[in-house]
Protein backbone atom coordinates (compact mmCIF):
# COMPACT_ATOMS: atom_id res chain seq x y z
CA UNK A 1 0.00 0.00 0.00
CA UNK A 2 2.62 2.38 0.79
CA UNK A 3 4.38 1.29 -2.29
CA UNK A 4 1.58 2.90 -4.25
CA UNK A 5 1.24 5.75 -1.88
CA UNK A 6 4.88 6.74 -3.06
CA UNK A 7 4.00 6.45 -6.40
CA UNK A 8 0.93 8.99 -5.96
CA UNK A 9 3.05 11.27 -4.06
CA UNK A 10 3.75 14.55 -5.40
CA UNK A 11 5.43 16.98 -2.61
CA UNK A 12 8.27 16.74 -0.37
CA UNK A 13 6.16 16.73 2.52
CA UNK A 14 4.22 14.02 1.31
CA UNK A 15 7.17 12.17 1.12
CA UNK A 16 8.11 13.19 4.42
CA UNK A 17 5.18 11.91 6.11
CA UNK A 18 5.31 8.67 3.94
CA UNK A 19 9.56 7.72 4.28
CA UNK A 20 8.84 7.61 7.97
CA UNK A 21 5.87 5.57 8.05
CA UNK A 22 8.08 3.13 5.96
CA UNK A 23 11.04 3.52 8.53
CA UNK A 24 8.76 2.91 11.67
CA UNK A 25 7.28 -0.15 9.69
CA UNK A 26 10.41 -1.62 9.29
CA UNK A 27 11.51 -0.74 12.93
CA UNK A 28 9.19 -2.58 14.36
CA UNK A 29 9.36 -5.51 12.12
CA UNK A 30 12.84 -5.53 12.89
CA UNK A 31 14.34 -5.54 9.18
CA UNK A 32 15.50 -2.20 9.58
CA UNK A 33 19.52 -3.37 9.32
CA UNK A 34 18.60 -5.17 6.36
CA UNK A 35 16.47 -3.00 4.32
CA UNK A 36 19.13 0.07 4.83
CA UNK A 37 21.45 -2.59 3.07
CA UNK A 38 18.99 -2.34 -0.20
CA UNK A 39 18.33 1.25 0.37
CA UNK A 40 22.62 1.83 0.68
CA UNK A 41 22.88 0.09 -2.43
CA UNK A 42 20.35 2.21 -4.45
CA UNK A 43 21.63 5.28 -3.50
CA UNK A 44 24.17 5.37 -6.38
CA UNK A 45 20.81 4.84 -8.42
CA UNK A 46 19.51 7.43 -7.02
CA UNK A 47 22.00 9.56 -7.73
CA UNK A 48 21.80 8.43 -11.07
CA UNK A 49 18.15 9.39 -11.08
CA UNK A 50 18.77 13.25 -9.40
CA UNK A 51 21.84 13.58 -11.53
CA UNK A 52 19.94 12.27 -15.21
CA UNK A 53 16.67 14.74 -13.71
CA UNK A 54 19.02 18.07 -13.19
CA UNK A 55 20.54 17.17 -16.47
CA UNK A 56 17.58 16.74 -18.63
CA UNK A 57 16.11 20.10 -17.56
CA UNK A 58 14.11 19.25 -14.50
CA UNK A 59 14.39 21.45 -11.81
CA UNK A 60 16.30 20.88 -8.30
CA UNK A 61 12.64 20.69 -6.50
CA UNK A 62 11.22 18.42 -9.34
CA UNK A 63 14.42 15.93 -9.64
CA UNK A 64 14.22 16.15 -5.58
CA UNK A 65 10.73 14.49 -5.50
CA UNK A 66 11.89 11.98 -8.03
CA UNK A 67 13.98 10.60 -5.61
CA UNK A 68 11.85 10.69 -3.10
CA UNK A 69 9.54 8.60 -4.79
CA UNK A 70 12.32 6.20 -5.78
CA UNK A 71 13.87 5.68 -2.62
CA UNK A 72 10.11 5.06 -1.29
CA UNK A 73 8.95 2.63 -3.83
CA UNK A 74 12.34 0.66 -3.04
CA UNK A 75 12.36 0.60 0.85
CA UNK A 76 8.42 -0.23 0.63
CA UNK A 77 8.82 -2.94 -1.47
CA UNK A 78 12.11 -3.83 -0.05
CA UNK A 79 9.92 -3.93 3.96
CA UNK A 80 7.26 -6.24 1.51
CA UNK A 81 9.62 -9.12 0.58
CA UNK A 82 12.05 -8.95 3.70
CA UNK A 83 8.76 -9.83 5.83
CA UNK A 84 7.04 -11.86 3.34
CA UNK A 85 7.94 -15.06 2.72
CA UNK A 86 7.45 -16.91 -0.92
CA UNK A 87 5.45 -19.48 0.90
CA UNK A 88 3.57 -17.23 2.69
CA UNK A 89 2.72 -15.05 -0.93
CA UNK A 90 1.65 -18.33 -2.08
CA UNK A 91 -0.74 -19.08 1.25
CA UNK A 92 -1.75 -15.78 0.45
CA UNK A 93 -2.62 -15.86 -3.26
CA UNK A 94 -4.52 -19.45 -2.78
CA UNK A 95 -6.72 -17.91 -0.43
CA UNK A 96 -7.38 -15.37 -3.19
CA UNK A 97 -8.15 -18.26 -5.67
CA UNK A 98 -5.88 -17.20 -8.12
CA UNK A 99 -5.23 -19.81 -10.47
CA UNK A 100 -2.35 -22.24 -9.24
CA UNK A 101 -0.16 -21.83 -12.11
CA UNK A 102 -0.17 -18.86 -12.29
CA UNK A 103 0.90 -18.81 -8.44
CA UNK A 104 3.37 -20.79 -9.14
CA UNK A 105 5.47 -18.82 -11.80
CA UNK A 106 5.25 -15.88 -9.52
CA UNK A 107 6.83 -17.68 -6.50
CA UNK A 108 9.00 -19.62 -8.10
CA UNK A 109 10.32 -16.54 -9.79
CA UNK A 110 10.37 -14.46 -6.50
CA UNK A 111 12.14 -17.44 -5.09
CA UNK A 112 14.78 -17.95 -7.98
CA UNK A 113 16.10 -14.31 -7.62
CA UNK A 114 18.53 -15.93 -5.33
CA UNK A 115 19.73 -18.86 -6.87
CA UNK A 116 20.45 -16.88 -10.56
CA UNK A 117 22.28 -14.00 -8.44
CA UNK A 118 24.44 -16.68 -7.62
CA UNK A 119 25.10 -17.72 -10.78
CA UNK A 120 25.78 -13.96 -12.03
CA UNK A 121 28.75 -14.28 -9.79
CA UNK A 122 29.83 -16.94 -10.82
CA UNK A 123 29.91 -16.72 -14.48
CA UNK A 124 31.45 -13.33 -13.66
CA UNK A 125 34.03 -14.55 -11.71
CA UNK A 126 34.66 -17.12 -14.50
CA UNK A 127 34.87 -14.87 -17.15
CA UNK A 128 36.96 -12.86 -15.23
CA UNK A 129 39.33 -15.61 -15.28
CA UNK A 130 39.86 -15.43 -19.12
CA UNK A 131 40.51 -11.76 -19.29
CA UNK A 132 36.99 -9.91 -19.25
CA UNK A 133 37.41 -6.31 -18.00
CA UNK A 134 33.93 -5.22 -17.70
CA UNK A 135 34.53 -1.32 -16.58
CA UNK A 136 37.01 -1.22 -19.97
CA UNK A 137 36.68 0.92 -23.03
CA UNK A 138 33.72 3.14 -24.11
CA UNK A 139 30.09 3.29 -23.24
CA UNK A 140 29.39 0.72 -26.51
CA UNK A 141 31.89 -1.41 -25.56
CA UNK A 142 30.79 -1.77 -21.69
CA UNK A 143 27.44 -2.62 -23.02
CA UNK A 144 29.25 -5.72 -25.22
CA UNK A 145 31.17 -6.51 -21.91
CA UNK A 146 28.29 -7.87 -20.34
CA UNK A 147 27.40 -10.04 -23.18
CA UNK A 148 29.56 -13.09 -22.00
CA UNK A 149 27.44 -12.57 -18.82
CA UNK A 150 24.03 -12.35 -19.74
CA UNK A 151 24.52 -15.41 -22.41
CA UNK A 152 25.86 -17.93 -19.67
CA UNK A 153 23.07 -16.31 -17.33
CA UNK A 154 19.71 -16.98 -19.75
CA UNK A 155 21.42 -20.01 -20.99
CA UNK A 156 21.91 -21.26 -17.33
CA UNK A 157 18.63 -20.21 -16.20
CA UNK A 158 16.34 -21.63 -19.32
CA UNK A 159 18.52 -25.41 -18.68
CA UNK A 160 17.25 -24.39 -14.51
CA UNK A 161 13.54 -24.29 -15.37
CA UNK A 162 13.44 -27.21 -17.77
CA UNK A 163 15.40 -29.25 -15.47
CA UNK A 164 13.26 -27.75 -12.84
CA UNK A 165 9.70 -28.78 -15.19
CA UNK A 166 11.08 -32.37 -15.32
CA UNK A 167 11.90 -32.91 -11.76
CA UNK A 168 8.65 -31.97 -10.74
CA UNK A 169 6.36 -33.57 -13.32
CA UNK A 170 8.29 -36.92 -12.37
CA UNK A 171 7.22 -36.15 -8.87
CA UNK A 172 3.63 -35.97 -10.31
CA UNK A 173 3.02 -31.94 -10.27
CA UNK A 174 -0.09 -31.48 -11.04
CA UNK A 175 -1.85 -35.19 -10.31
CA UNK A 176 -3.98 -33.85 -7.89
CA UNK A 177 -6.60 -30.96 -8.48
CA UNK A 178 -7.12 -29.79 -5.24
CA UNK A 179 -3.76 -29.11 -3.34
CA UNK A 180 -3.30 -29.03 0.47
CA UNK A 181 -0.85 -26.83 2.39
CA UNK A 182 1.43 -27.87 5.17
CA UNK A 183 0.66 -24.99 6.65
CA UNK A 184 -2.19 -22.50 7.05
CA UNK A 185 -2.11 -18.89 7.97
CA UNK A 186 -4.71 -17.20 10.15
CA UNK A 187 -5.17 -13.56 10.92
CA UNK A 188 -4.54 -12.92 14.26
CA UNK A 189 -5.77 -9.75 16.15
CA UNK A 190 -2.66 -7.27 15.46
CA UNK A 191 -2.87 -8.62 11.79
CA UNK A 192 -6.30 -6.99 12.39
CA UNK A 193 -4.75 -4.31 14.38
CA UNK A 194 -2.40 -3.60 11.80
CA UNK A 195 -4.75 -3.74 8.93
CA UNK A 196 -6.84 -1.06 9.93
CA UNK A 197 -4.20 1.14 10.78
CA UNK A 198 -2.62 0.81 6.93
CA UNK A 199 -6.44 1.12 6.05
CA UNK A 200 -6.69 4.55 7.98
CA UNK A 201 -2.91 5.55 7.06
CA UNK A 202 -4.04 5.17 3.17
CA UNK A 203 -7.23 6.62 3.62
CA UNK A 204 -6.67 9.92 5.18
CA UNK A 205 -3.63 10.08 3.46
CA UNK A 206 -5.47 10.09 0.19
CA UNK A 207 -8.05 12.60 1.67
CA UNK A 208 -5.77 14.62 3.14
CA UNK A 209 -3.94 15.28 -0.39
CA UNK A 210 -7.19 15.96 -2.19
CA UNK A 211 -9.24 18.10 0.29
CA UNK A 212 -6.44 19.99 2.29
CA UNK A 213 -4.32 19.70 -0.56
CA UNK A 214 -1.07 19.47 1.75
CA UNK B 1 55.60 -18.83 -7.78
CA UNK B 2 52.58 -18.91 -6.39
CA UNK B 3 53.14 -17.57 -2.27
CA UNK B 4 50.99 -17.49 0.38
CA UNK B 5 51.45 -16.09 3.71
CA UNK B 6 49.24 -16.61 6.55
CA UNK B 7 45.79 -16.01 4.88
CA UNK B 8 42.43 -15.30 6.28
CA UNK B 9 39.54 -14.46 3.99
CA UNK B 10 35.99 -14.02 5.11
CA UNK B 11 33.21 -12.31 2.60
CA UNK B 12 32.63 -8.27 3.63
CA UNK B 13 29.53 -9.07 5.29
CA UNK B 14 30.26 -12.67 6.88
CA UNK B 15 31.41 -13.19 10.33
CA UNK B 16 33.19 -16.24 10.30
CA UNK B 17 36.61 -17.02 8.42
CA UNK B 18 36.35 -19.26 5.29
CA UNK B 19 39.96 -19.64 4.97
CA UNK B 20 42.02 -19.19 8.39
CA UNK B 21 45.69 -18.92 8.27
CA UNK B 22 46.44 -20.76 4.98
CA UNK B 23 50.69 -20.49 4.35
CA UNK B 24 51.46 -22.21 1.12
CA UNK B 25 54.27 -22.12 -1.66
CA UNK B 26 53.40 -23.34 -4.77
CA UNK B 27 56.33 -23.41 -7.25
CA UNK B 28 56.46 -24.09 -11.47
CA UNK B 29 56.67 -27.63 -12.41
CA UNK B 30 54.59 -28.70 -9.61
CA UNK B 31 51.24 -31.29 -8.89
CA UNK B 32 49.44 -30.19 -6.57
CA UNK B 33 45.92 -31.52 -5.44
CA UNK B 34 44.03 -29.72 -3.18
CA UNK B 35 41.02 -32.15 -1.48
CA UNK B 36 38.68 -31.60 1.53
CA UNK B 37 35.38 -32.05 2.03
CA UNK B 38 32.66 -29.82 0.56
CA UNK B 39 32.83 -26.12 2.11
CA UNK B 40 36.51 -26.63 3.44
CA UNK B 41 37.42 -23.63 0.87
CA UNK B 42 39.12 -25.69 -1.80
CA UNK B 43 37.32 -23.39 -4.27
CA UNK B 44 37.74 -20.03 -2.35
CA UNK B 45 41.54 -20.44 -1.67
CA UNK B 46 41.99 -20.96 -5.65
CA UNK B 47 40.17 -17.70 -6.10
CA UNK B 48 43.26 -16.08 -4.63
CA UNK B 49 45.62 -17.56 -7.05
CA UNK B 50 44.16 -14.99 -9.82
CA UNK B 51 43.00 -12.52 -7.41
CA UNK B 52 39.22 -13.17 -8.03
CA UNK B 53 39.13 -13.02 -4.33
CA UNK B 54 41.82 -10.74 -2.38
CA UNK B 55 43.07 -11.26 1.26
CA UNK B 56 41.50 -10.00 4.66
CA UNK B 57 44.60 -10.81 6.04
CA UNK B 58 48.09 -11.82 5.14
CA UNK B 59 49.12 -12.24 1.45
CA UNK B 60 49.07 -13.59 -1.69
CA UNK B 61 52.31 -13.18 -3.91
CA UNK B 62 51.91 -14.45 -7.59
CA UNK B 63 55.77 -14.06 -9.62
CA UNK B 64 56.11 -11.92 -5.95
CA UNK B 65 53.63 -9.51 -6.83
CA UNK B 66 51.13 -8.96 -4.62
CA UNK B 67 47.47 -9.45 -5.62
CA UNK B 68 45.66 -6.76 -3.85
CA UNK B 69 48.06 -4.42 -6.37
CA UNK B 70 47.39 -6.36 -10.37
CA UNK B 71 44.70 -6.77 -12.04
CA UNK B 72 42.96 -9.90 -12.74
CA UNK B 73 42.99 -9.92 -16.27
CA UNK B 74 46.61 -9.34 -15.94
CA UNK B 75 46.89 -12.04 -13.33
CA UNK B 76 45.06 -14.08 -15.18
CA UNK B 77 47.31 -14.20 -17.93
CA UNK B 78 49.65 -16.36 -16.15
CA UNK B 79 47.41 -18.65 -14.15
CA UNK B 80 44.82 -20.07 -15.12
CA UNK B 81 41.66 -20.96 -13.42
CA UNK B 82 38.76 -23.43 -15.19
CA UNK B 83 36.06 -23.79 -13.17
CA UNK B 84 33.55 -26.47 -12.36
CA UNK B 85 30.63 -25.40 -14.46
CA UNK B 86 31.38 -25.41 -17.82
CA UNK B 87 27.73 -23.62 -18.21
CA UNK B 88 29.03 -20.59 -16.73
CA UNK B 89 31.65 -19.74 -18.85
CA UNK B 90 30.42 -20.89 -22.33
CA UNK B 91 28.14 -18.18 -24.35
CA UNK B 92 30.27 -17.87 -27.89
CA UNK B 93 28.30 -18.60 -31.06
CA UNK B 94 30.98 -21.13 -32.61
CA UNK B 95 33.82 -23.10 -30.28
CA UNK B 96 36.28 -21.47 -32.38
CA UNK B 97 35.14 -18.08 -31.17
CA UNK B 98 35.30 -19.60 -27.78
CA UNK B 99 38.27 -20.54 -27.73
CA UNK B 100 39.64 -16.99 -28.89
CA UNK B 101 37.87 -15.14 -26.51
CA UNK B 102 40.19 -15.18 -23.67
CA UNK B 103 43.13 -14.21 -26.59
CA UNK B 104 41.45 -11.27 -27.69
CA UNK B 105 40.91 -9.85 -24.55
CA UNK B 106 44.60 -10.07 -23.45
CA UNK B 107 44.95 -8.08 -26.71
CA UNK B 108 47.40 -11.08 -28.53
CA UNK B 109 47.75 -10.86 -31.95
CA UNK B 110 45.88 -11.89 -34.92
CA UNK B 111 48.57 -14.97 -36.05
CA UNK B 112 49.00 -15.77 -32.55
CA UNK B 113 45.31 -16.12 -31.29
CA UNK B 114 44.66 -17.86 -34.65
CA UNK B 115 48.14 -20.24 -34.15
CA UNK B 116 46.76 -21.19 -30.51
CA UNK B 117 43.01 -21.75 -30.95
CA UNK B 118 44.33 -24.22 -33.78
CA UNK B 119 46.71 -26.23 -31.53
CA UNK B 120 43.66 -26.54 -29.13
CA UNK B 121 41.08 -27.77 -31.20
CA UNK B 122 43.74 -30.51 -32.68
CA UNK B 123 44.95 -31.33 -29.06
CA UNK B 124 41.03 -31.67 -27.68
CA UNK B 125 39.98 -33.52 -30.58
CA UNK B 126 37.39 -30.70 -31.00
CA UNK B 127 38.36 -29.93 -34.82
CA UNK B 128 34.91 -30.75 -36.14
CA UNK B 129 33.41 -28.83 -33.72
CA UNK B 130 35.37 -25.51 -35.29
CA UNK B 131 32.21 -23.53 -36.64
CA UNK B 132 29.29 -25.22 -34.35
CA UNK B 133 27.48 -23.76 -31.52
CA UNK B 134 29.51 -24.67 -27.97
CA UNK B 135 26.14 -24.88 -26.31
CA UNK B 136 25.28 -28.27 -28.79
CA UNK B 137 28.54 -29.93 -27.20
CA UNK B 138 27.92 -33.00 -25.15
CA UNK B 139 28.69 -32.60 -21.00
CA UNK B 140 32.01 -33.93 -21.61
CA UNK B 141 33.04 -32.01 -24.51
CA UNK B 142 32.05 -28.85 -23.17
CA UNK B 143 34.70 -29.64 -20.19
CA UNK B 144 37.00 -30.31 -22.87
CA UNK B 145 36.43 -27.25 -24.49
CA UNK B 146 36.99 -25.25 -21.14
CA UNK B 147 39.85 -26.62 -20.17
CA UNK B 148 41.28 -25.68 -24.00
CA UNK B 149 40.06 -22.44 -23.96
CA UNK B 150 42.71 -21.99 -21.37
CA UNK B 151 45.08 -24.06 -21.71
CA UNK B 152 45.18 -21.86 -25.44
CA UNK B 153 46.91 -19.01 -23.87
CA UNK B 154 49.42 -21.22 -22.15
CA UNK B 155 49.35 -20.07 -18.35
CA UNK B 156 52.01 -20.92 -16.52
CA UNK B 157 49.79 -22.63 -13.61
CA UNK B 158 46.88 -24.23 -14.70
CA UNK B 159 44.16 -24.12 -11.55
CA UNK B 160 41.33 -27.02 -12.41
CA UNK B 161 38.08 -27.08 -10.00
CA UNK B 162 36.95 -30.62 -10.22
CA UNK B 163 38.17 -31.52 -13.73
CA UNK B 164 37.30 -35.14 -14.00
CA UNK B 165 33.20 -34.73 -12.79
CA UNK B 166 31.19 -36.38 -15.61
CA UNK B 167 33.83 -37.32 -17.09
CA UNK B 168 34.48 -40.69 -18.72
CA UNK B 169 37.35 -42.93 -18.05
CA UNK B 170 39.01 -42.15 -21.64
CA UNK B 171 38.84 -38.50 -20.87
CA UNK B 172 40.08 -38.60 -18.02
CA UNK B 173 43.15 -40.24 -18.76
CA UNK B 174 43.32 -37.98 -22.02
CA UNK B 175 43.29 -35.48 -18.53
CA UNK B 176 46.04 -37.11 -16.62
CA UNK B 177 48.38 -37.07 -19.72
CA UNK B 178 47.43 -33.72 -20.69
CA UNK B 179 48.76 -33.05 -17.02
CA UNK B 180 51.58 -34.80 -17.47
CA UNK B 181 52.81 -32.84 -20.50
CA UNK B 182 52.59 -29.62 -18.86
CA UNK B 183 54.68 -30.78 -15.82
CA UNK B 184 57.05 -31.40 -18.65
CA UNK B 185 57.17 -28.00 -19.65
CA UNK B 186 57.33 -26.70 -16.54
CA UNK B 187 53.98 -25.48 -15.78
CA UNK B 188 52.04 -25.89 -12.97
CA UNK B 189 48.69 -27.81 -12.43
CA UNK B 190 46.79 -27.68 -9.30
CA UNK B 191 43.25 -29.54 -9.20
CA UNK B 192 40.68 -29.14 -6.89
CA UNK B 193 39.08 -32.69 -6.58
CA UNK B 194 37.00 -35.51 -4.74
CA UNK B 195 38.27 -38.43 -6.97
CA UNK B 196 40.66 -40.43 -4.73
CA UNK B 197 41.42 -42.63 -7.84
CA UNK B 198 42.55 -39.75 -9.98
CA UNK B 199 44.62 -38.33 -7.49
CA UNK B 200 46.47 -41.39 -6.27
CA UNK B 201 47.22 -42.29 -9.91
CA UNK B 202 48.65 -38.39 -10.51
CA UNK B 203 50.68 -38.76 -7.57
CA UNK B 204 50.77 -35.07 -6.99
CA UNK B 205 51.55 -33.22 -3.70
CA UNK B 206 48.42 -33.04 -2.10
CA UNK B 207 47.46 -30.75 0.55
CA UNK B 208 44.11 -31.24 2.74
CA UNK B 209 41.28 -28.73 3.69
CA UNK B 210 39.23 -28.45 6.23
CA UNK B 211 37.40 -26.15 7.82
CA UNK B 212 39.55 -23.47 5.62
CA UNK B 213 43.03 -25.12 7.23
CA UNK B 214 45.60 -26.40 5.75
CA UNK B 215 45.43 -29.94 7.80
CA UNK B 216 48.35 -31.82 5.84
CA UNK B 217 50.58 -30.79 2.76
CA UNK B 218 53.12 -33.48 1.74
CA UNK B 219 53.54 -36.10 -0.19
CA UNK B 220 50.44 -38.09 -1.53
CA UNK B 221 50.94 -41.55 0.06
CA UNK B 222 51.74 -40.07 3.51
CA UNK B 223 48.77 -37.72 3.64
CA UNK B 224 46.20 -40.55 2.27
CA UNK B 225 47.44 -42.76 4.97
CA UNK B 226 47.00 -40.54 7.64
CA UNK B 227 43.82 -41.88 9.62
CA UNK B 228 42.93 -39.27 11.06
CA UNK B 229 43.89 -36.49 8.32
CA UNK B 230 41.41 -38.25 6.39
CA UNK B 231 38.36 -38.66 8.66
CA UNK B 232 38.28 -35.03 9.26
CA UNK B 233 37.93 -34.44 5.39
CA UNK B 234 35.70 -36.84 4.69
CA UNK B 235 37.87 -38.63 2.10
CA UNK B 236 38.70 -42.31 1.68
CA UNK B 237 41.98 -44.24 0.85
CA UNK B 238 42.53 -45.05 -2.67
CA UNK B 239 41.38 -49.02 -3.54
CA UNK B 240 45.24 -50.02 -4.05
CA UNK B 241 46.46 -48.00 -1.19
CA UNK B 242 43.84 -50.24 1.25
CA UNK B 243 44.81 -53.11 -0.50
CA UNK B 244 48.57 -52.51 0.21
CA UNK B 245 48.23 -51.58 3.78
CA UNK B 246 46.14 -54.76 4.49
CA UNK B 247 48.59 -56.55 2.85
CA UNK B 248 51.93 -55.37 3.13
CA UNK B 249 51.49 -52.43 5.73
CA UNK B 250 54.90 -51.19 5.98
CA UNK B 251 55.63 -50.75 2.31
CA UNK B 252 57.51 -47.87 1.24
CA UNK B 253 56.42 -47.08 -2.09
CA UNK B 254 52.97 -48.29 -2.17
CA UNK B 255 51.96 -49.17 -6.31
CA UNK B 256 50.93 -46.42 -8.23
CA UNK B 257 48.51 -48.16 -10.90
CA UNK B 258 48.01 -51.80 -10.99
CA UNK B 259 50.27 -52.86 -13.20
CA UNK B 260 52.70 -51.44 -10.35
CA UNK B 261 50.93 -53.04 -8.42
CA UNK B 262 50.94 -56.84 -10.24
CA UNK B 263 54.87 -56.17 -10.09
CA UNK B 264 54.88 -55.39 -6.22
CA UNK B 265 53.19 -58.54 -5.66
CA UNK B 266 55.12 -61.22 -7.89
CA UNK B 267 58.32 -59.50 -6.25
CA UNK B 268 56.53 -60.33 -2.71
CA UNK B 269 55.70 -63.63 -3.43
CA UNK B 270 59.11 -64.81 -4.88
CA UNK B 271 60.63 -63.71 -1.68
CA UNK B 272 57.84 -65.61 0.26
CA UNK B 273 56.58 -62.95 2.12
Amino acid sequence: MLFSLSLLGNTIFQFIIILSTILFIGLISKVLRRMSKTIMFSLSFLAMIFIINILVGYDILFSIIVSLRFISVVSSSSIFFLTSSPDELELVMKSLRLPYDLIFAFVTAVRFVPVIMLDALQILDSQRSRGLEIEKGNLVRRVKNYLPVLVPLIVQSIIRSEELAEAMESRAYGFSKKKTSYYSLHLRNRDYLMLVLCLTFVISFILSIYFLHI
Amino acid sequence: MIEIKSLYFKYSNAKDYILKDVSLKIGLGEVVAIMGSNGSGKTTLIKHFNGLLKPSEGSVKVFGKDTRNDSVASLSKRIGLVFQNPGHQIFSDTVWNELAFALKNFGLEDDVINRRVKWALEFFNLVQYKDTSPLLLSGGEKKRLCLASVLAWNPDYVVLDEPTVGQDFLQKEKLREVIKMLVTQNKSVVIVSHDVEFVWLLQPRLILLSNGQVIRDGKCVDVFSDKEARQQCGIIMPQLLELYEELYPRIPHPPVDVLDARATLLRSLARGA
